[in-house]
């Protein structure tokens, strides 16, 4: 595959191959995005 | 010169904590750049499969993903027993120990779903079909929802509860996960029902390999990253807790002079 | 001999007890049945059980078993709320009796009551949806209390896991459900095998196995970690 084929949305099953990295990507991303946001908020204890 | 219990040894985290940041910076990007060499692997490398055609690429996330998400609910339920069994011996240990309980419970739900919703989109494309009630997947869906459960009972319980009820939680949980496993596969040899992902041998070729074993290496680091990540977050809250309650504690004995 | 005598003594005390409050207002029973007839009311206008006899055969056993659950969940949810007036619990914090006694007392009390519900349901059950059972009936006698045994002990000690949660009542169903999947399943394979006649005699005593070994499991869990969630400050 290349870039190109990889973000090619024409057929269903590439759209589907793009959904699945995509899901992927958005669930860990936003779960790491969701702590570090929260560790920035809470107090830091020792300082 | 009499030996020093390991306990002395150990340097307070004020000591450890530049150096812990250190290690966690540095194991953040080795888990990034083998991930991105296993993206590349999946993708650009591998010879398209001749079966599916590159939707079989989905493969390389989850399958590796399934298998660590099977990783998490044992964290979680070796935490809980170890809550149960510190509780009263040790609270300051305990707290850490729940704290590691809830922060496997969360990521094991992160991975579940992943696996879940991915295997779906795949089997969409490569079967016809979104959802098949068969043996694997849907001792998946069971295992989700038991963790799932697991946090919900931490959200609704009241406060000063919520961890001993939530270790005794993961007990049930964890014995129920071998049940689920045994009576869905022996409903389904009694109901042969279409597979996912064709049986439980559907080989694999060489040349998927090493973007199997950098995926797995990925998401595996990434795992313990996000988990240790996570449990540092709930441990920095408890501490706060406790030194909010030791406030409050301290301004109710303060005697006016 | 004389622990488990006196053991069994504690036990027999609370279900008593429970089985006399309950005897005096009637409420649970009386909220139970009813639901439940609602329940195959609405199922049977659902699906049709005259126009399609076939299928109705085979799903009969899921409905009648998700009718049941959610019948059990009504009367479970408010069974530990007598404890909570007037500081009962404290009181039975402190009595000298195993609080795994309590639970027995009371996870017996709450069978018994859902045992009644289905002596009275199953008759109208087959009425409203014109059953009869092509295997062997004796068989129901068994799959029956079995599976109410799965769901009422572990109901039982999840209602008390909630009890002073907000949202009480929502969060019972939340952790019951996942929980009891693999007996919902076994009791729903066993008792559809039994009215269908499809399944051969071993595969549903494997089912039934399975519903005893779940049965035993978690009732040991439960009598082992009661004491843990009742006093779990």
């Amino acid at each position: 595959m290349t870039w190109h084929s990889f973000f090619d949305m024409s057929t269903m099953e590439n759209r589907h191959l793009l959904a699945a990295y995509a899901t992927v990507l958005v669930i860990q991303v936003g779960y790491l995005a969701r702590v570090a946001w929260q560790w920035h908020h809470t107090k830091n204890p020792r300082r | 010169m009499p030996n020093r219990p390991i306990r002395d040894k150990i340097k307070p985290m004020e000591q450890r904590a530049p150096t812990l940041r250190k290690v966690a910076w540095l194991w953040f990007a080795i888990s990034v750049a083998v991930l991105v060499v296993g993206f590349r692997q999946a993708i650009f490398l591998v010879p398209t499969d001749a079966a599916q055609g590159d939707v079989g690429r989905i493969f390389y996330y989850h399958v590796p993903i399934a298998m660590w998400s099977l990783l998490f609910p044992y964290l979680n339920f070796a935490a809980s027993l170890a809550y149960l069994y510190w509780r009263k011996r040790n609270p300051l240990r305990a707290l850490s120990a729940d704290a590691f309980a809830l922060a496997s419970a969360e990521v094991a739900v992160v991975y579940t779903s992943i696996t879940l919703i991915t295997g779906s989109i795949w089997g969409r494309a490569a079967w016809g079909i979104w959802w098949a009630w068969d043996a694997r997947l849907t001792s998946l869906l069971l295992l989700w929802l038991l963790y799932v459960s697991y946090l919900m009972l931490r959200r609704f319980s009241s406060t000063g509860q919520t961890q001993t009820l939530a270790a005794v939680l993961s007990v049930f949980a964890a014995v129920d996960v071998p049940i689920v496993y045994m009576s869905i596969r022996w409903w389904r040899t009694q109901h042969p029902a279409p597979v996912f992902f064709g049986g439980p041998d559907a080989g694999m070729d060489p040349s998927m390999l090493p973007a199997f074993f950098w995926n797995i290496a990925g998401w595996g680091l990434w795992g313990i990253f996000i988990l240790l990540f996570r449990f540092a977050l709930e441990r920095r809250r408890q501490i706060a807790d406790q030194e909010a309650a030791l406030q409050a504690i301290e301004a109710s004995l303060e005697i006016p002079r | 001999m004389k622990p488990f005598l006196q053991y069994t003594g504690h036990v027999l005390n609370h279900l008593r007890k429970d089985l006399r409050l309950e005897w005096r207002s009637r409420d649970a029973i009386n909220g139970m049945l009813f639901f439940a007839l609602l329940v195959v009311v609405v199922f049977g206008l659902a699906f049709d059980p005259a126009g399609y006899p076939t299928t109705t055969r085979q799903i009969s056993g899921g409905i009648l078993w998700v009718a049941l659950l959610f019948a059990s969940i009504t009367a479970l949810n408010q069974s530990w709320a007598r404890e909570l007036r007037n500081q009962v619990l404290e009181a039975q914090r402190m009595a000298p009796s195993p609080a795994s006694a309590l639970f027995l007392g009371k996870a017996i009390a709450n069978m018994s009551f859902v045992l009644v519900v289905e002596a009275v349901l199953a008759p109208i059950f087959i009425v409203f949806f014109n059953l009869h059972a092509l295997g062997d009936i004796w068989l129901l006698a068994v799959i029956l209390p079995l599976g109410t045994w799965a769901l009422v002990v572990n109901g039982t000690f999840f209602a008390a896991l909630g009890l002073r949660a907000r949202n009480r009542e929502l969060l019972l169903p939340l952790l019951l459900l996942p929980i009891s999947l693999p007996a919902l399943l076994a009791m729903v394979q066993a008792t559809t095998g039994v009215l269908t006649g499809d399944l051969d005699p071993i595969q549903i005593n494997t089912w039934i196995k399975q519903l005893i070994g779940y049965d035993i499991i978690f009732t040991t869990i439960c009598i082992l970690f009661f004491e843990t969630i009742l006093n779990a400050e």
